[in-house]
């Protein structure tokens, strides 16, 4: 853990050194011989007739307080949690792969039916004032569908994909990011913040730089969503000859980190649709720092009256 | 505008006592002139019933022949030597011989009182300390035996050590006994040492051969002693009954009120002055304060019966209480009873 990226003023967490030099003194305090009390006489007597008293209140009190003094002094040092704050705008370009091996049916019916039925339904669920593009990747990435945020035309879009030929994912990226940069700005003059999903089954066939692509969507801020598609199993049958088609998932990996975007595998329907739902609630949201303080002061505040309440009952008498 | 001394501690001697409770104390808690009142005492004197052995013509019966007023057996007489006056004629007539009636001398009386000043004595909630009321105890006793010729020594057992305050006669020497007893140095708390309350008897009667009073001021309490049974010996028992074959002994029992009823004063950290007890008791738990109680109550008891069983007079002080009224009804008490009380074992000359 980070103290520096957690609390705004984690100089003031050497406080916590008093802890246990507190514990120290309570313990050397308890065990010291000559404590204060009351001197009696007739203790072996009265040793033999009451009973020993059981201490837990009193070390629950004390307990209690160096708890609610642990708690205080990290809401002082101002301590930082994350909250998740659905964005108020975005684009966000859907890259398939329409490449011969989506036809391949180790995917049920077929590949590309599953990935265009699955793809409509997230588009569909993306919060309605974002802007929404589709790419088409093949060996000729192209724009199918500039950012809209008419979801029944990127339906439409998304059903007109037809197989073709090659693969090429440094092109279909930059496609991504220009489609990007086209979306309206918003009233600040800002362009919105945009994420690009890319979903691929197959190698890199065409134009070797998927990487270097990679690297000018994360210049431009740009995370990238990669989904390995397919299994290892798929196979293609074209002009009488059967390719085994398998994900790229190392490249698929690559991308991901470069532009601090997440890596998913989905060798089902079912599991690209799992993919989706997840990515939604990612591309959604951004993750925002912010001061928790209230949240430690409040634990503070519990400790320190369960500590005062133990205190109050060891007191003498109760009227 | 409030006056500042109104918030100044507590200066009345009173509470000395008291603070006690908290620390142990610093100075005695009694003035000498409040000791005993020493002119209201002349009227009384306590009964001695056994005899003495001293060298000084006193008031009190001797053990052996001298010049006295009581009259022992007759002898024949010695021409020369026996004085006339003394011719029993009723024996010379019926025997023949002349003879005469010897006395019995008359002694004075050597009292010995041993103070126990353990650090449990400096203790008290109610005025005096059980130090200091011991010392008074001695001071009344002592005014109750300074008639002609009687000696009061006075031995201070400190868990070290046992301080010897030597024997003499007069006021003014009990007076000198009585202002040492009260400036000897207050023993602090966990002193180490090996004297308790049996080996103070003991080196009591073993150096103090003369026959006399003894007098044991003591809260006859020993630290670590569980025992209720009053049919179980105390440790110090032993000794005293050993003393008591020739000397005829009083134990003075102190005692404070909140040894006996124990206090309500809430959950509270005790610890002894003595020992090594440290224990957080709940006071306020009213059937734990009853069984206290009773405990203590066995225990004065148990006190009691070990006194009695040895030989020994009891005289049983409270801090609370006045000690020269209690001490007066025991002296009035004791003419009636010494005689029965001190009677000495089998084979013992009276």
């Amino acid at each position: 853990m980070n103290f520096d990226t957690v609390f705004l003023n984690p100089e003031r967490l050497w406080w916590w050194l008093l802890i246990p030099l507190l514990v120290v003194l309570y313990v050397l305090v308890t065990t010291r011989k000559k404590r204060t009390g009351m001197r009696y006489t007739n203790t072996a007597v009265l040793g033999a007739v009451i009973p020993k008293q059981s201490q837990w209140r009193r070390h629950l009190a004390v307990a209690m307080s160096l708890l609610s003094l642990v708690t205080i002094i990290a809401a002082w040092a101002r301590p930082n949690g994350v909250e998740r704050v659905p964005r108020e705008r975005a684009t966000v370009v859907l890259v398939i792969d329409v490449s011969q091996s989506m036809q391949a049916t180790d995917v049920k019916p077929s590949r590309l039916a599953a990935a265009q039925q699955l793809s409509k339904e997230f588009a569909t669920n993306l919060p309605a004032q974002y802007n929404l593009a589709v790419v088409s990747l093949s060996g000729s990435p192209a724009m199918k569908l500039p950012p809209t945020t008419d979801r029944a035309v990127a339906a439409r879009a998304i059903d007109a994909l037809k197989t073709e030929d090659s693969t090429a994912v440094g092109p279909a990226l930059l496609t991504a990011l220009a489609a990007i940069q086209m979306a309206p700005k918003g009233d600040n003059g800002e362009p919105a913040p945009g994420a690009v999903v890319l979903l691929s089954d197959g190698f890199n066939t065409a134009n070797s730089s998927p990487t270097q692509a990679a690297d000018t969507l994360a210049k431009a801020n740009v995370p990238v969503y990669t989904i390995a598609y397919g299994t290892d199993n798929g196979s293609v049958d074209l002009d009488g000859v059967r390719y085994n088609v398998k994900p790229d998932r190392d490249l698929m990996q690559k991308i991901a980190q470069a532009t601090k975007g997440t890596y998913s595998a989905a060798e089902s329907a079912g599991q690209l649709d799992g993919v989706y739902k997840n990515l939604s609630s990612q591309v959604g949201y951004e993750e925002v720092k912010k001061e928790t303080t209230a949240m430690w002061a409040g634990y503070g505040l519990a400790f320190a009256v369960v500590a005062a309440l133990a205190a109050v009952s060891l007191g003498a008498r109760w009227p | 505008m409030p006056n500042p001394l109104d918030f100044a501690p507590p200066t009345d001697p009173s509470l000395g006592a008291v603070a006690s409770v908290l620390r142990e104390p610093t100075t005695a808690t009694l003035p000498l002139n409040k000791l005993a009142p020493e002119a209201a005492l002349r009227r009384l004197e306590l009964t001695i019933v056994r005899r003495m052995e001293g060298f000084l013509h006193g008031d009190h019966r001797g053990l052996l022949p001298g010049p006295g007023s009581e009259t022992n057996d007759a002898r024949v007489y010695v021409p020369g030597q026996d004085d006339v006056r003394k011719m029993d004629w009723a024996v010379t007539a019926r025997t023949q011989t002349p003879h005469v009636r010897d006395t019995i001398a008359d002694r004075e009386l050597e009292v010995w009182a041993l103070l126990d000043v353990t650090p449990s004595m400096n203790w008290g909630t109610e005025g005096v300390t059980k130090r200091d009321l011991g010392i008074a105890a001695i001071a009344t006793i002592g005014f109750l035996t300074q008639q002609m010729g009687d000696r009061f020594g006075g031995l201070i057992m400190r868990p070290d050590k046992l301080n010897r305050i030597p024997a003499r006669s007069g006021r003014m020497a009990l007076y000198g006994l009585l202002r040492r007893m009260l400036t000897e140095p207050i023993v602090h708390d966990h002193a180490v040492g090996s004297l308790d309350l049996a080996a103070g008897i003991e080196a009591m009667a073993r150096t103090q051969r003369r026959r006399g009073l003894r007098v044991v001021v003591s809260d006859f309490l020993s630290p670590g002693d569980t025992e209720l049974d009053p049919a179980v010996e105390p440790d110090w028992e032993r000794p005293l009954r050993r003393m008591s074959v020739r000397n005829q002994v009083l134990c003075v029992e102190v005692a404070d009120r909140r040894e006996l009823e124990f206090p309500d004063v809430g959950d509270i950290l005790i610890r002894d002055p003595e020992s090594d007890f440290q224990r957080y008791v709940n006071t306020s738990d009213d059937g734990a304060r009853a069984r206290f109680d009773a405990a203590a109550a066995a225990q004065r008891e148990r006190i009691r019966v070990a006194i009695r069983r040895a030989g020994a007079g009891h005289i049983a002080l409270r801090t609370d209480r006045d000690w020269v009224y209690d001490i007066a009804r025991f002296v009035l008490a004791y003419r009636r009873t010494a005689a029965m009380l001190h009677q000495p074992p089998q084979g013992v000359s009276v």
